[in-house]
């Protein structure tokens, strides 16, 4: 440690400072328990020797509220773990600004007896005093409007419920308003009388307070306008929630409540008036021959199944589905080779022999099977196509027994004039 | 002008487009000078584009209220108001198992897992759900919490109350409509003098 110095020495031999150090180190030696009763609201006595919590009793740390009370902690220690740690739950704001003048008054008055009195000393001590209780004062009201601005900005977050939010803002308020209360009992022009001719008094009593008093006001305005929003903001809600619940609460006791036909009288309120949805849709315009080659581009981007669907699918129906598969490919193929036969005899104008397209084209098919598929293909034509095609059966009979003809070939042409152009 | 059609187009087919489920068009929206033009493209559809008192929600509204737009205005409003008790009752259920004591408000978002499981853990909560489920609102046959939240979740979505950013992620945010709907609530309120705005006691009695 370095040498004491004079004001330390003076200080050490005060007999204040042996016990503060004391209660100090008390609290110091116990913080654990101590700051569990903190926590709790009450201190757990097993956790104490008998001797130590007699100590704490003695040293004002711990009190018995009450016979039937446990033990706590005292108010005051309290207070100074919570201004301490900043918990805005326990944190008084105590400005209490009257008492503070009162004392600043006799501290003045004292003050000036000594300089009257010539006592250099007993007034030096009494200016360090007077300073204090100056700071002292500006430091609580500080304190004050820090607290309400750190419980601004958690947004009163330590309070799940909204009517304790609005509890805890309606308490803010009211320090807020004490505070302002505050503000007013302050006189300057009493001080500046006070302070009379001394320089040294009027910038402590006047130009340093006042400036310290106008900036807190600032601050207290600005988190008066906050609460103000704040309240706002939590009423809005409250009521809302209300709102909800009540209405429901209504409704279930009157199931038949018949609201009014709102929609049918003169004057429609506009929460009702809505317009239903009008389903937007567009579709090809032929009409503007400058859109032909978007439109083309759509059309070829169409994606589409490689065999169009053909109505031979439905007939493989009843077969086994293993074979079906097998038999519907044939079958598709088959139904094209013969559209495509029918393309051909479009294309020319003689008749063609099914026959000779089947040799020609080298199709793998049956002949039998080839010229029945051609002959259910014409059946199966529609009525207005039918008649564009003549179909002409090259059949022999079979036996001269009975009457089963064979059909060795068919002949399909185009119908122009009531018959094969080439015959006509 | 064409580059507001898609805006015009999601009015038209009757959206409510608030900043949950649209912010840019939303943004949009409160141009007034934009609004303006809306209209007049409406005004031959007997269409204009109208707001929430709070200016939380965009909606279109008819301009000439002739007997076919009031009869379409009578449908709507009818099943708005047959919906309006499960909707506050779905508010209610939400609110208490989420343990808020704000009504839902457009912005604030609802994890179904979270609410699920809030719900499993307490047997009132079942039960309500259960019963609220069961509504023609819902239609909910199963028997099974999780479907029935899912059934209620879905109905609600659907009817524009919800908004469901991700497709396959089965977390809601609460959009503009339902501040339509409160104001619906306050107004039947006030129009009709339902007595709610004092503590009676037979209501007491249900809190």
């Amino acid at each position: 440690m370095s040498t004491p110095n004079d004001g330390k020495s003076s200080a050490q031999s005060n007999p204040l400072f042996q016990l503060g150090k004391e209660r100090l180190e008390l609290i110091g030696k116990h913080a654990d328990a101590l700051m569990q009763g903190y926590l709790q609201g009450h201190v757990d006595e097993t956790s104490f020797s008998q001797q130590a919590l007699e100590k704490l009793i003695n040293g004002r740390i711990l009190w018995r509220p009450d016979e039937q009370q446990p033990l706590s902690l005292r108010p005051n220690v309290n207070e100074l773990i919570a201004g301490l740690t900043q918990d805005e739950r326990k944190r008084q704001i105590n400005s209490d600004v009257g008492e503070h003048l009162d004392l600043i008054h006799t501290r003045v008055q004292s003050l000036q007896t000594a300089r009257q009195k010539g006592d250099y000393a007993a007034s030096e001590h009494h200016m360090q005093l007077l300073t204090e209780r100056v700071h002292d004062m500006t430091g609580q009201f500080g304190d004050a409007i820090e607290s309400l601005w750190h419980r601004l900005n958690t947004e009163f977050g330590f309070v799940s419920s909204l009517d304790d939010k609005i509890l805890e803002i309606e308490l803010a308020q009211r320090q807020l308003r004490r505070i302002l209360d505050g503000f007013k009992i302050i006189n300057f022009d009493e001080l500046i009388q006070l302070a009379g001719s001394d320089g040294a008094l009027r910038k402590l009593l006047v130009s340093q307070l006042q400036a310290r008093i106008s900036e807190h006001s600032g601050s207290l305005l600005e988190v008066q306008k906050r609460l103000v929003l704040l309240m706002a903001r939590f009423r809005h809600q409250q009521e809302r929630a209300l709102l909800v619940n009540r209405m429901s609460a209504f409704l279930r006791q009157h199931p038949n409540f018949k609201v009014g036909d709102y929609p049918h009288r003169s004057n429609v309120p506009g929460v009702i008036n809505q317009a239903h949805g009008i389903s937007a849709q567009g579709f090809v315009a032929l009409d503007r021959p400058q859109d032909s080659y978007v439109l083309a581009e759509l059309a070829r981007a169409i994606p589409r199944d490689l065999v169009p669907e053909s109505q031979s699918e439905k007939q493989t129906q009843g077969f086994a589905t293993a074979v079906q598969d097998l038999v519907a490919t044939e079958q598709k193929q088959l139904a094209k080779d013969v559209e495509d036969f029918f393309l051909h005899v479009i294309e020319h104008t003689d008749p063609v022999s099914g026959v000779d397209y089947l040799a020609e084209k080298a199709l793998s098919w049956e002949a039998e099977m080839w010229l029945f598929q051609i002959v259910a293909e014409f059946e199966g034509l529609p009525q207005h196509n039918k008649q564009s095609f003549m179909l002409e059966k090259d059949s022999a009979r079979k036996s001269p027994f009975n009457h089963l003809h064979i059909i060795q070939d068919v002949k399909l042409g185009m119908r122009f004039f009531g018959g094969f152009q080439a015959v006509g | 002008m064409i580059e507001n059609g898609p805006l015009l187009e999601r009015l038209l087919e009757g959206e409510f487009i608030c900043a949950v489920t649209d912010e840019h068009s939303f943004h949009k929206l409160q141009n007034e000078q934009l609004v303006e033009d809306l209209n007049h493209f409406l005004r031959p559809l007997n269409r204009r584009v109208a707001k929430s008192e709070d200016g939380a929600v965009y909606f279109l509204a008819y301009c000439d209220l002739n007997q076919q737009a009031r009869q379409q205005l009578s449908q709507q409003f009818n099943a708005t108001v047959q919906s309006l008790l499960p909707m506050l009752e779905w508010m209610q259920l939400v609110q208490e198992a989420m343990g808020r004591d704000g009504a839902l408000s457009a912005g604030d978002t609802i994890k179904l897992q979270d609410f699920e499981s809030k719900v499993v853990d307490n047997q009132s909560l079942i039960q309500r759900l259960g019963q609220l489920s069961s509504d023609k609102l819902f239609k909910s046959t199963s028997d099974k919490s999780d479907m029935q939240i899912k059934q209620v979740f879905k109905r609600i979505k659907e009817l524009g109350y919800l908004y469901q950013p991700h497709k396959d992620r089965l977390f809601y945010i609460v959009t503009g409509k339902v501040e339509q709907l409160i104001e619906l609530v306050r107004f039947i309120k006030d129009e009709e003098n339902v007595p709610i705005d004092e503590h009676t006691p037979e209501q007491e009695a249900m809190f």
